[in-house]
């Protein structure tokens, strides 16, 4: 009963860090997860070892909840943009941003039952699976580097008069991307190899690098842009979506979701063009419901992954920043499955009644925020944070990474070009050429 | 087929070569080098559409651009500037081409219009549209109240239209269209530059020399295995375009001729991208598995029928269930309500432009 109690208890309190924490724009679940940890190591002798999982798992389930918000309504863009921007900043605009926040949550919520009923599938099917891909991982993600950087075709391509107009028009946003890919290649390669953060730190090595490549131009992004968010209508008491969306989406979603939370460094962005190139469906409704399904697998799917004992995958096969960050200070047992599974079905259940009074708050909050001020505060309070637990060196990444970053931002490629951060580096290093690059590069012996 | 079908069609046929296999493995056999040889099948086989989407299409220079004012469109002087290039193309004898724009009213607005050459009446008809989205999700009500539909009639010449069916553009870019004489016809090629020179056994056997060239100069062994895997990768994304309408030159240099696909499925369809990227993905595992790690203790059709069989019937079953199929653009639908009032023949009205630059997405 104490057990109970103790896991039950700590699911909520989970639950209600991740979601406030959640709520705020720019701050990722694997930042405070790794802050959290530092914390929770200061006070382990007051602090159940029992309730440190639970805690932690609810923690991302509540994210992956919650964090739709400030995804949605707090990362407006101006109606020039709507030519580049997704379906929930366009349903913002339109002042349905509640409606596609709780859209994405039933996604989530579709995601758990997915993940309750793919349980047989992870235990009989997924082991092989993993057992017949481990040894190839490295060729896998050269093959969905190279997918990325052949699948990002013209965009407005057919003006001009001449062949330079019309091939330099529709080259822009590709070169864009090829550029992104392997500037943010270069900085994964230094960045892995010649940390220039203290060792204390060294937990948080890519945290400046992923803040910089992705958090920062965001708010750059919206601190240049002019724009007005239109009152938000909040639907009391339903959500406009049928049955047949549903199942296009959790198809869609599911398929992403399984990508990104199974294969390394494939995040839900990367999961998604490729699930939708495969699945080929469209709409908007699909999109936002299908992306809630992926999140919630590429979250907390990937991470429930570390419990999959069998015998032929002892160690489980979980990804992702929790299982990194937390890995270290527990050993799966082989029953751990079912209560883990238990504690997100709960606390997945109480992240979606929040976010549906968090969304009706934000949709206050909209009214009153001045978006400018409060993204000039948002970049002052990163900075800090970056500051205090990196020193200036983490400064440095950041800005560097900041530059990287913005391309995506001004040139219209794909943002998931910048995840060549990992991939490219870790690819190498799979397929052996790590060193051999590190040392053409010089950064062997600095 | 879509890029991503292609892809993963050009690695699945690079898994049946057991030496490859093992050299792309991390360890556990003798060859295992951590090779990337394999990525070759898939890069090859995304290889024809790239060249015509990235490459090609900017050198098709149009002879006409047809860009009408998109707050006053004249679909009269539109069709009558489309059926004189058709004329043109006639008399001369010579191909003549002519590039559609988009009409763009404003950042997320654009005016859909439709192009249907009719064989029937030998006429060329636009069909100006609603106001689309970027989503191309049209305004209702939008449509032009007047001087909405322009028709022209060849005054020289038969036209002969493989597609049959209308074409709408809306956002972002437009088609282009190819005429040329072929006897007493003017044949109406739909992007002539597309599935020409790129879609062509020929230059995949070409673009593999250069491989098999750089692995021998390395000094890699299996050398030619990276040539070989680089052809099929291509052949395979020329083989299956064949599968729907437009096909691909086939031996260009030496035939010039766009040869006609078999018409078996539609390019953009959910269904048969999914079905051939699923079927990529179990052969894929089951090649693995039998070159290297030998996990799976079933017979080749045990397995094909427990992984693909099965969820493929079941698949199927939900996509008739569920409308998972090739969806039609609802301005497409009004397009034709007003083809019917104007008395155009034609078959269903089907956004042909779209869907065939949607395959390469």
């Amino acid at each position: 009963m104490h057990l109970f109690l103790t896991v039950l208890s700590y699911t909520f309190i989970g639950t209600a860090v991740g979601s406030l924490v959640s709520f705020f724009p720019s701050l990722h679940i694997y930042n405070v997860a790794g802050i959290a940890l530092l914390i929770w190591g200061s006070l382990q002798n007051m602090l159940p070892e029992i309730g440190m999982v639970p805690f932690f798992t609810s923690l991302i389930v509540a994210f992956s909840f919650v964090n739709s918000i400030p995804m949605t309504m707090l990362s407006a863009a101006d109606e020039s943009a709507s030519a580049i921007i997704l379906p929930g900043t366009k349903n913002l605009l339109l002042g349905k941003g509640y409606e596609t926040v709780i859209m994405s949550g039933i996604g989530g919520l579709i995601g758990i039952i997915l993940l309750v009923a793919g349980t047989p599938f992870f235990y009989y099917i997924m082991p092989y699976i993993n057992n017949i891909t481990r040894p190839n991982l490295a060729w896998i993600l050269l093959t969905v580097i190279m997918y990325m950087i052949f699948s990002e075709w013209p965009k407005g391509a057919g003006h001009g008069k001449t062949v330079w107009q019309k091939f330099s028009g529709a080259w822009a946003n590709l070169f864009a991307g090829i550029s992104a890919w392997a500037l943010s290649g270069i900085l994964g390669i230094f960045i892995i190899n010649h940390s220039i953060i203290t060792h204390q730190m060294a937990f948080q090595n890519i945290m400046p690098v992923f803040i910089g490549l992705f958090a920062v131009p965001s708010i750059i992004q919206n601190l240049l842009l002019s724009f007005e968010i239109p009152e938000q209508y909040v639907s009391k008491e339903s959500i406009d979506l049928d049955f047949k969306t549903i199942v296009q989406s959790t198809y869609s979603g599911g398929l992403a979701g399984m990508l990104c939370s199974y294969i390394p460094l494939i995040t839900m962005g990367i999961g998604s063009i490729m699930a939708g190139a495969a699945t080929a469906l469209r709409g908007d409704k699909v999109f936002i419901l299908g992306g809630g399904v992926a999140k919630l697998l590429y979250y907390v799917g990937s991470f429930l992954f570390l419990f999959v004992i069998t015998p032929i995958s002892p160690f489980g096969f979980a990804k992702g920043g929790l299982n990194i960050i937390i890995k270290p200070y527990f050993y799966p047992m082989e029953n751990d499955y079912f209560l883990i599974l238990s504690c997100i079905v709960l606390s997945g259940f109480l992240s979606f009644l929040l976010l549906m009074y968090l969304a009706k708050v934000a949709v206050v909050f909209l009214k009153k925020v001045n978006f400018k001020q409060m993204y000039v505060v948002m970049l002052i309070l990163v900075t800090i944070f970056i500051y205090y637990l990196t020193g200036w060196n983490g400064i440095f990444v950041m800005v560097v990474s900041t530059c990287i970053g913005t391309i995506p931002v001004f040139y219209h490629c794909r943002r998931s070009n910048l995840m060549g951060v990992l991939l490219i580096p870790i690819t190498l290093n799979m397929a052996g050429y790590g060193d051999a690059v590190a040392d053409f590069l010089h950064l062997v012996n600095m | 087929m879509k890029g991503m079908t292609h892809f993963m069609s050009g690695l699945a046929v690079a898994t049946f070569f057991a030496r490859a296999v093992h050299m792309a493995a991390r360890g556990g056999n003798e060859d295992a080098q951590s090779s990337f040889i394999l990525v070759l099948g898939a890069v090859y086989g995304i290889m024809p559409d790239t060249l015509d989407f990235k490459f090609g299409q900017f050198f098709s220079l149009a002879d006409y651009d047809i860009d009408c004012d998109p707050n006053n469109p004249n679909p009269q002087k539109m069709a009558e500037q489309m059926g004189k290039a058709m004329e043109e193309a006639f008399s001369k004898n010579k191909l003549v081409k002519v590039q559609l724009y988009p009409m763009q009213l404003g950042a997320d607005l654009w005016r859909q219009y439709v192009i249907k050459f009719d064989g029937e009446t030998n006429e060329v008809v636009i069909v100006i549209n609603e106001i689309v989205s970027m989503s191309q999700v049209p305004f209702l009500g939008t449509e032009p109240k007047e001087n909405r539909v322009g028709r022209y009639k060849l005054k020289i010449g038969k036209m002969l239209e493989t597609h049959g069916r209308p074409s709408a553009v809306d956002i972002m870019s437009g088609p282009q269209f190819g005429f040329k004489r072929e006897g007493e016809r003017i044949l109406v090629e739909f992007l002539p530059w597309h599935r020409t020179w790129s879609h062509s056994y020929i230059l995949g056997l070409l673009l593999s020399l250069p491989v098999i060239l750089i692995t021998y100069l390395f000094h890699l062994k299996y050398w030619y295995l990276y040539g070989i895997i680089s052809f099929l990768g291509f052949a395979i994304h020329i083989t299956e375009d064949l599968t729907g309408h437009m096909g691909g030159s086939l031996l260009w240099p030496f035939v010039q001729k766009r040869y006609n696909g078999f018409c078996l499925a539609r390019a953009g369809d959910p269904r048969v991208n999914f079905s051939v990227v699923f079927l990529a993905v179990t052969v894929i595992l089951f090649n693995l598995d039998r070159f290297t790690v030998n996990v799976i203790h079933l017979k080749w059709y045990a397995y094909y029928s427990i992984f693909f069989v099965v969820p493929f019937i079941i698949y199927l079953f939900f996509a008739d269930r569920f409308d998972i199929k090739l969806q039609q653009k609802e301005g497409i639908a009004s397009a034709e309500g007003v083809l019917k009032k104007y008395n155009i023949s034609g078959q269903d009205a089907v956004d042909e432009i779209k869907e065939e630059e949607d395959t390469v997405e």
